[in-house]
């Protein structure tokens, strides 16, 4: 299948009060059509950067230092001007966010709101576009999507607003989605719902989809790729399943064993694991592995040297030293 | 944000002060735009034999030095006030808020320097800086809602400013930007209309500030001239009389601290009515 995005040794710096903050290191990803790519990670891992990153939209604006290169659909995003950006988000790229809650104008009615973005990118009148609005809300399960076109965004729970925020997203049918951790603050059933929902879409239409997330069930139940991510850098790419079951990298380990369980663990001890330490400041300098503080693996070589990037078959890559050991 | 009137009126029955403020800010924009059918007399009509009299049936609020009904010439004058403060308010807001806006969402130097500016302004007292720029322009009504609107800007960029600045990292801002929408729409269609309750409480307010000082500026002689009907500009002339026909400033005080009043009331008012928080 076609690829639709790929980032290619992307790395990215911020220029603030606090002199030059590298937060992203050489990332490396692809998104086909019609997949689903889900991003893990702590928060401060650099995931919502990445994001922001692939929309041009990073905080500092256009002071910010990219390096590397997000090719999307054959078009490098990295050498556009902000004029020519403004195209490629909401109708090529569109985002849906962690706040439902506020992530809606309180002021305007659903209906104005839909069709304000509907009309910025689709050379549609007033009526067509609330057609095309309403067909939208029907399509993200909304009962009664003409109620709900004239309500205010108070008037509705957390759930409908985050079904309008999708519905928003993918009214210009865009290539690639990217939902920033959009099932965090809503409740369980509602999560399952909207996560049928991005999975429906993406299925229907083709369309690409980032999941960033750090609940990995969701992302288990949801993504095609898994792309663990720390303190900046990709640690591990793999099918969902690879990942899941094998994890290879000593991170991806320690996430999958800080998830807590129901079940008492075979060996008796019921407290629930977690990683020592905290992700690093992006200005802390590390020499080598930047996970190396913290992990319980790291030998001599982690703390000097970088991981090379290893790449296996099925897409599977990996930053580490611990597996090369293995092999040798 | 919808409010219905039936609210408003069930809003103004439990609070006494903004019941009253709306009184006085609705009887004298009444008694301005109906002058010429309340009033008996015109209001530059001299009748010399008939000067300086007491308040009577035939003049309600007694005849000045040139046997002119001070009547008639306080209804009159609640025309130029409610003129001049809304004039001065409205054009002061619209030009604060257009720099107050770009100040905020665009930051960086722009930022700068539009708030060097209003912080220049800003350190003068205002009531002298007003004074200063009217005697430069020379006196006259114009000149002095000229100045006075000039001083009172900075205060309308700082406050849009504010609100830009914090609006901005709103989510539904950020989204906006995320769908492609431009600047000046976001800036238009998200920023502004929430940044709409602090500024019409500022409004309403400035308006009796902006009449206030108006009619100071008119009663040292600089703003509105005789044989203007002007408030200020009346008790200014009325003011070596005051001792022996009392009437003839203490009515035209009476309006202007009725108008200033009302609006104060009345501002005060809103920010509980559109700001619930701000009630404690």
């Amino acid at each position: 299948m076609e690829n639709i995005l790929s980032i290619k040794n992307l790395s990215v710096s911020l220029s603030g009060k606090r002199g030059i903050v590298p937060i992203l290191h050489n990332i490396s990803l692809e998104v086909e059509q019609g997949h689903i790519l889900g991003i893990v990670g702590e928060s401060g891992s650099g995931k919502s950067m990445t994001a922001f990153a692939i929309n041009q939209l990073l905080p500092g604006g256009r002071k910010s230092i990219v390096d590397g290169s997000i090719s999307f659909c054959g078009e490098d995003l990295t050498e556009k001007t902000e004029k020519e950006m403004t195209k490629f988000r909401g109708k090529e790229i569109a985002m849906i966010f962690q706040e439902p809650m506020t992530c809606l104008n309180p002021v305007f009615t659903i209906g104005r709101q839909m069709k304000d973005v509907i009309m910025t990118h689709q050379k549609k009148s007033s009526k067509e576009a609330e057609k095309q609005a309403e067909e939208m809300l029907e399509k993200v399960h909304i009962r009664n999507p003409n109620r709900v076109l004239s309500c205010y965004p108070y008037e509705l729970s957390g759930g409908m607003r985050q079904r309008v925020m999708i519905a928003i997203a993918l009214s210009c049918s865009p290539k690639l989605l990217i939902a920033d951790e959009p099932t965090t603050a809503l409740d369980v059933t509602i999560q399952a719902q909207i996560i049928f929902l991005i999975k429906e879409a993406c299925k229907a239409t083709g369309t690409g989809v980032i999941f960033i997330s750090h609940d990995l069930g969701v992302v288990s139940q949801l993504c095609d790729t898994i792309a663990v991510m720390y303190s900046g850098q990709i640690v591990e790419v793999g099918r969902a399943a690879d990942v899941l079951a094998h994890p290879q990298h000593p991170y991806t380990k320690a996430l999958l064993a800080s998830i807590p369980s129901f079940t008492p663990r075979e060996d008796g001890n019921d407290t629930l694991s977690a990683i020592p330490g905290m992700v690093p400041d992006p200005l802390e300098v590390i020499t080598g592995c930047r996970f190396a503080p913290r992990c319980s693996y790291a030998m001599d070589i982690c703390h000097k040297k970088v991981p090379p990037l290893q790449i296996f078959a099925d897409g599977y890559s990996l930053h580490c030293h611990l597996q090369k050991e293995v092999e040798n | 944000m919808s409010i219905s009137p039936k609210k408003i009126i069930g809003i103004l029955e439990q609070n006494t002060l903004t019941l009253i403020g709306t009184i006085m800010v609705v009887f004298i924009i009444f008694i301005g735009v109906a002058a010429p059918l309340i009033c008996p007399y015109d209001p530059n009509l001299m009748n010399i034999p008939a000067r300086l009299q007491a308040p009577s049936l035939a003049h309600f609020f007694g005849t000045d030095e040139m046997g002119r009904d001070v009547f008639t010439r306080v209804i009159y004058g609640a025309r130029i006030s409610i003129t001049v403060g809304l004039s001065i308010v409205v054009i002061a807001a619209g030009i604060g808020c257009f720099f107050g806006s770009i100040s905020g969402y665009a930051g960086g130097k722009i930022d700068r320097i539009i708030m060097a500016a209003t912080d220049m302004v800003l350190s003068f007292p205002s009531m002298v800086l007003a004074l200063a720029l009217t005697a430069a322009m020379g006196p006259g009504l114009f000149n002095t809602m000229l100045a006075v609107c000039i001083v009172r800007i900075p205060l309308y960029v700082r406050l849009m400013r504010g609100q830009v600045l914090a609006l901005k990292e709103m989510q539904y801002v950020r989204a906006a930007r995320t769908f492609g929408e431009s600047p000046s729409k976001i800036v238009l269609r998200h920023i502004i209309p929430n940044c709409l309750t602090p500024l019409l409480v500022q409004m309403t307010l400035g308006i009796g500030d902006a009449i206030l000082i108006a009619s100071s500026m008119s009663f040292i002689g600089l703003g509105a001239q005789p044989p203007t009907p002007e408030w200020g500009a009346m008790i200014a002339t009325a003011r070596i009389y005051a001792i022996d026909q009392w009437w003839y400033a203490a009515f035209p005080g009476l309006f202007i601290l009725i108008t200033v009043m009302g609006f104060n009331l009345l501002g005060d008012g809103i920010r509980d009515i559109l700001d619930p928080r701000s009630k404690d």
